[in-house]
């Protein structure tokens, strides 16, 4: 796709150029949603009810439009019938809950009124008359034959599982898990909890309806997927439907998809004013989250530790209505077996419906939840086969072209130098200070898929240059890395290079920004929008100078020929004369669609990282201290390296956070008990571990520009392992529910010396219930 | 939040008749930083707020009185934490004081709204009561003081009467030497709701150790071992034990979302040792 | 929803505004809503997360926890009013230079935090700057950066000094 890989030695690739739109961020200038304003809009609150699953009776309206400035209340009733249902996957949301709650912080009504407090007022007043019903709140619930159905099998059309809780079932097989000999087999099931993504901006949206379009404002990380739902839900042609999407404060997934932007939209268009909602941060925590959920899995070793097969079951709980959980089960199967040489897996990943929140994408796309139990396995095999963290690893990773997954994309990077590094950074073989332990994990995603993306480069008369694209910059530095190529491209400096992303009127197509795409999809569009550029240069030049193509050559930002240089202002100047013009480049990229393929084809590159981590745990309290951490994350090539770094070290202290404190916990009801900061623990910045290391191996044998693959989410992907392992070393105690907080850590401290005390300190081949077999010659 | 009135009244005639007008239905505004959330989330009805921070008699700071500091209504804790004579003679109170919240937090809060929230978990309240605390209370018919184990009733209920405010804190310099230590368990080491927490000082020449208790019972708590077991250092280990639990059973905690009632148990008896180590070791550094 | 306002007058990054206030508005709402000043940003609004601090006479605060009406005839600074002109303070210099700045959300809020640590302690280490800004979240965690852009603010403010 790329026209070179080699980088010219004047170059921006590689260098840390300042983030383009870093300077409005320090200034409090950065318009994000909440900060614009529209004249004349109606604020919107929404009515929930304190339950996680209920049957609607009747809702009473009136003595909240009786609130001076209320403008109207909605429900379900005041919308077109049906009621419009949407979703990324399946049209299974309501625009407003109908008939029924199926999650806590659904919502029944929405008020809108002239100001906050008053639209806060009445929604309080809307009266509810509900009956509480039995929910599905647990991965065990969801599977109960006699638990309540979350969707109506009406809904499910002729899906076989339409009378099951279960969404899906994602099934991959190869080899022979039942007949392959293993020396050790060792069977487990493990635990990973609901995570709120809890981007410091809050939910906000906007929407406007004018001359027969609707206008939406939203922090939505794929504009062009939003586009396309609101067409669907007000039954208006995509060229009616404009996204403006600001970059969002904070996304992770969990603004990727619609939330209330349908319900926004129907109101504009009904009440003929803007409306805007903004939520606050318990309501945004009601609104997205990731899946848990409970893995087993078996897995063989042969004497040697090599892998003999893997055996795994994992269900993940997902919420009310599918948004876009069951993809993320789907990629969470395709690489649950790990980026090592299998000879022999079954994989079964089953997406569950529950009476709770949507879940929904969140950076790592359900690696972490499966890469927690299978590296943990292999942590547990290394010791009792007498090897460590690093050699077991070592003689599993797969090679450079070697298959991790049959008929799928090879390894694509030399995995074993990763490794390598992790391990050094965190002085993996040197003596061990006392009560402390290492461990490693290592993890892999599947990139983008099937996909399309576009940029327009216009070069200007000045010579200055506009590229147009659909990408969202939410933190990541994508506007920073395009300037970058583009500068680097045409040569032109980077300061005169603009970017217009997030509004679909004036940008074109993009499918997403997600699963660490851009910086290769994107990327690649955005040098071949530039090449495009020259090429139409060079015409208009064999047109201006009677010159032929071919001896015209581009460089130093000038056009070279017959003894002549002339600079891009000239060319253009010469041939547009004062009538002025500009030069319009395309960039595409494409995936192609293989609607066989479990994933709808085979990822662009792999996601690779591995993990190193030394710990200490108090005994007496449970607390965990991290000393070291380190990521090393295969990047292929870093367009700008401290962008890439600084969100591999941001992926990891998150990937800490579900690991030692943060878990979204519900009451009976279905209730969340710690929506809000209060409660629900994040990481801050005094829970850094001891050092932090984001390393990268750059062997510029990616996919994107210059060799790069994608980055930002690898640093999530294995952290718990890692730590695990850590922990285990550290206190002779294998815990497998996440997340390891210090009250279940003393549990399980107490549990081990309750059985024999003094083997706290010490290592015990004898506790682990999982052994089933153990070749003699090991013992 | 729902709407209210707000008052800032200048004289305390103002403050008791708007008390008397507003009949329990109002809320007294200090530092706000407890308030207003529990405005915000509709966890108190209150028709008025009533702002003492126009009271020109509260703002004493801190001043030294006869063999000790008293600390006023609405001196903030970013001020105390810094002041030389608190943390010369209150190291452990100190402590506590810098777990409160965040700067941010430290420099709106108060330490006496910090106790007439009469939250369990309150920081402050197990060093204020291993020093003795007492609190000076005015009100439209006169003046009380109370100690501040008499204050804390019940979780968020204090002793102070419908038309009562605390005027300002009264702690004495411990007897010297002494040492004196807090501890606090949190879920992360950011700031955080205290899991448990423990407060110690120790009096060896009294034979005396007081633990002051939070999060583990309804109201802070004030344990007090006066056998000398925990106060020298020749006593066995298991004598020091058995003290320490025995003082460790009046705790009587329960589960929620930080923790179980097990945890809590456990941890208590956890930091109440340690804080009594730490607390020796800092008595031996003032003696050498 | 009728509201009885309250007058009140603020300084705000230098410039007094009269302003007619509601019971029931934080300082946060009145710097957003009726002044403009959206650079103060709100996630908690329960004191947790810091997206809101400014300083007020000085000092640093969560502003969604303060009424405005509380704070009349107060001196308030907010990321609006740092900086002269064109010209960056030097730790918003420095934040962009360490790359401490990702989604960009937090930032303000920091920022203000940091200005207070450094102006209560001008040469803090590395343990008392996680201090200083404890009160303060970030999701996009950037935190190892932050940390080094307020530790260069202050050792390049030394050197100038020295």
């Amino acid at each position: 796709m790329s026209a070179s890989t080699t980088i010219p030695a004047e170059s921006l690739v590689g260098k840390s150029l300042t983030r383009v739109g870093g300077r409005d961020r320090v200034t409090g200038a950065q318009r994000y949603i909440a900060d614009i304003k529209l004249d004349g809009a109606l604020h919107v609150k929404l009515v929930t009810l304190p339950v996680g699953h209920a049957r609607i009776i009747s809702i009473d309206t009136s003595l909240a439009l009786q609130v001076t400035g209320v403008s109207c209340v909605i429900t379900a009733a005041d919308l077109k019938q049906p009621v419009p249902r949407f979703g990324p996957s399946f049209n299974d949301r309501p625009v407003l809950a109908v008939d029924e709650v199926k999650y806590y912080g659904e919502p029944v009504a929405a008020v809108a009124a002239e100001d906050e407090d008053s639209a806060e007022e009445a929604a309080r007043l809307v009266q509810v008359e509900y009956e509480e019903l039995p929910g599905v709140y647990s991965v065990e619930r969801a599977l109960a034959s006699d638990a309540p159905l979350v969707q109506a099998p009406s809904l499910r059309g002729n899906n076989p599982l339409a009378h099951t809780n279960i969404i899906n079932e994602w099934k991959l097989d190869w080899g022979n898990v039942d007949t392959a000999k293993a020396d050790l087999v060792l069977e487990n099931t493990y635990t990973f909890p609901m995570i709120s993504h809890f981007a410091i901006e809050p939910f906000a949206f906007m929407a406007s309806a004018k001359d027969g379009g609707i206008t939406v404002w939203s922090p939505i990380q794929h504009p062009f997927v939003m586009q396309r739902i609101i067409a669907h839900v007000t039954d208006l042609p995509l060229s009616a439907v404009r996204i403006i999407a600001p970059d969002p404060g904070g996304s992770f997934g969990g603004k990727a998809y619609p939330k209330f932007e349908p319900l926004l939209a129907l109101m504009a268009l009904k009440t003929g004013r803007p409306v805007r909602l903004v939520l606050n941060l318990e309501e945004s925590f009601q609104a997205s989250r990731r899946a848990s959920n409970q893995v087993w899995v078996r897995s063989g070793f042969d004497h040697q530790g090599m892998l003999v097969f893997q055996d795994i079951r994992a269900d993940f709980m997902l919420g009310a209505y599918v948004d876009i959980g069951d993809r993320v089960v789907s990629k969470a199967a395709y690489t649950a077996a790990g980026p090592y040489r299998n000879p022999n897996a079954r994989i079964l990943a089953r997406s569950l419906f529950s009476h709770t929140t949507p879940s929904t994408a969140f950076r790592g796309f359900g690696v972490p939840q499966v890469s927690w139990a299978i590296e943990s396995q292999i942590n547990q095999a290394a010791e009792k086969l007498g090897l460590d963290g690093l050699e077991i690893r070592l003689r599993n990773v797969a090679h450079k072209g070697e298959l991790v997954i049959p008929g799928g994309t090879p390894a694509d990077g030399h995995w074993e130098q990763t490794l390598q590094k992790a391990a050094d950074a965190i002085d993996w073989g040197t003596p061990l200070p006392s009560g402390r332990g290492r461990g490693l994990s290592m993890g892999m995603k599947p990139s983008a898929t099937v996909l399309s993306s576009n940029v327009l480069a216009r070069l200007h008369m000045d010579g200055s240059l506009s590229l147009l694209m659909g990408t969202s910059d939410m933190g990541q530095g994508a506007r920073t890395v395009f300037v970058q190529l583009a500068a680097s491209e045409l040569e032109v400096p980077p300061e005169k290079v603009q970017i217009t992303m997030g509004d679909t009127s004036i940008v074109p197509f993009d499918s997403s920004t997600s699963a660490s795409r851009s910086t290769v999809f994107m990327g690649n569009a955005v040098r071949l929008a530039c090449q495009d550029v020259m090429r139409k240069l060079k015409e208009i030049a064999t047109e201006q100078y009677g010159v032929a193509q071919g001896e015209i050559q581009i460089f130093g930002g000038k056009l070279h020929f017959a003894g002549r240089s002339l600079p891009y202002t000239t060319v253009l100047k010469d041939y547009f004369g004062p009538g002025r013009g500009e030069i319009i480049g395309l960039g595409t990229t494409r995936a192609r669609f293989e609607p066989e393929h479990p994933l709808g084809g085979n990822p662009a590159f792999w996601e690779l990282v591995a993990v190193g981590c030394e710990a200490e745990v108090d005994t007496t309290t449970g607390e965990i201290t991290i000393h070291k951490l380190a990521t090393v994350t295969d990047v292929g090539k870093a367009i700008n390296p401290q962008q890439v770094e600084t969100q591999d070290a941001g992926a990891a202290i998150m990937g800490l956070g579900h690991t030692l404190m943060e878990h979204l916990m519900l009451d009976d009801h279905g209730r969340l008990r710690n929506a809000g900061a209060l409660d629900y623990r994040i990481p801050t910045i005094k829970d850094m571990p001891g050092s932090l290391h984001s390393g990268l191996v750059e062997n510029q044998d990616g996919p994107g520009p210059f060799g790069a693959k994608g980055a930002g989410e690898s640093g999530i992907l294995s952290i718990s392992g890692a730590v695990g392992a850590a922990v285990s070393q550290a206190t002779g105690v294998i815990i497998r529910d996440l997340p390891l907080t210090p009250e279940r850590v003393w549990l399980a401290l107490q549990d081990k010396a309750n059985i024999n005390p003094s083997a706290i300190h010490s290592k015990s081949l004898d506790h682990d219930s999982g052994v089933h077999q153990l070749a003699d010659g090991l013992k | 939040m729902s709407t209210f009135q707000y008052y800032r009244p200048q004289r305390f005639e103002e403050l008791w008749q708007l008390m008397v007008e507003y009949n329990n239905a109002f809320s007294l505004l200090a530092g706000g930083t407890d308030l207003l959330v529990r405005l915000r989330k509709g966890r108190t009805n209150s028709r008025a707020l009533i702002d003492i921070k126009g009271l020109q008699e509260l703002h004493g700071g801190i001043q030294e009185i006869n063999g000790g500091l008293r600390v006023g209504a609405l001196a903030l804790m970013g001020d105390l934490v810094d002041d030389a004579r608190m943390q010369q003679h209150f190291p452990a109170l100190v402590e506590a004081m810098k777990w409160v919240g965040s700067t941010q937090i430290r420099n709106r809060a108060t330490l006496t709204g910090n106790i007439c929230n009469a939250s369990p978990a309150a920081d402050t309240a197990p060093a204020l009561l291993v020093y003795g605390a007492r609190v000076n209370i005015l009100g439209s018919l006169g003046e009380r003081t109370l100690s501040l184990e008499d204050f804390f009733l019940a979780p968020g209920r204090s002793a102070l009467n419908p038309h009562e405010i605390v005027q300002s804190i009264d702690l004495s310099y411990p007897e010297t030497p002494n040492g004196s230590s807090f501890l606090r368990l949190t879920r992360r080491r950011g700031f955080d709701l205290a899991t448990v927490s423990v407060a110690c000082l120790l009096i060896p020449e009294a034979g005396r150790i007081r633990f002051g208790l939070g999060a583990v019972a309804p109201t802070p708590l004030l344990v007090i071992d006066g056998s000398g077991v925990l106060t020298q250092t020749e006593s066995a280990q298991v004598a020091k034990e058995s003290a320490l639990a025995k003082l460790a059973e009046r705790a009587t905690p329960i589960s929620d979302v930080r923790a179980s009632k097990e945890y809590r148990q456990a941890m208590l008896f956890a930091l109440m040792s340690k804080a009594q180590h730490i607390a020796s070791e800092r008595l031996n550094q003032s003696r050498s | 929803m009728s509201t009885q306002k309250y007058p009140i007058k603020l300084e705000v990054n230098g410039e007094w505004h009269t302003l007619q206030v509601a019971a029931q508005h934080s300082l946060l709402q009145v710097l957003r809503d009726q002044l403009n000043l959206t650079g103060t940003k709100e996630c908690c609004d329960e004191g947790e997360c810091g997206a809101c601090t400014v300083l007020l006479n000085g000092r640093s605060v969560t502003s969604c926890l303060i009424l405005a009406v509380e704070v009349d005839g107060s001196s308030i600074t907010t990321i609006e009013g740092l900086g002269q002109g064109d010209q960056l303070d030097p730790l918003q210099e420095s934040f962009l230079e360490h790359g401490a700045v990702q989604c960009g959300f937090c930032i303000p809020g920091i920022i203000m935090s940091g200005k207070y640590l450094l102006k209560k302690n001008p040469k803090p280490t590395y343990e008392e700057v996680q201090e200083g800004l404890a009160g303060n979240l970030c999701r996009c965690a950037g935190y190892g950066q932050i940390i080094e852009a307020v530790l260069s603010t202050a050792e390049k403010a030394g050197e100038a000094q020295s």
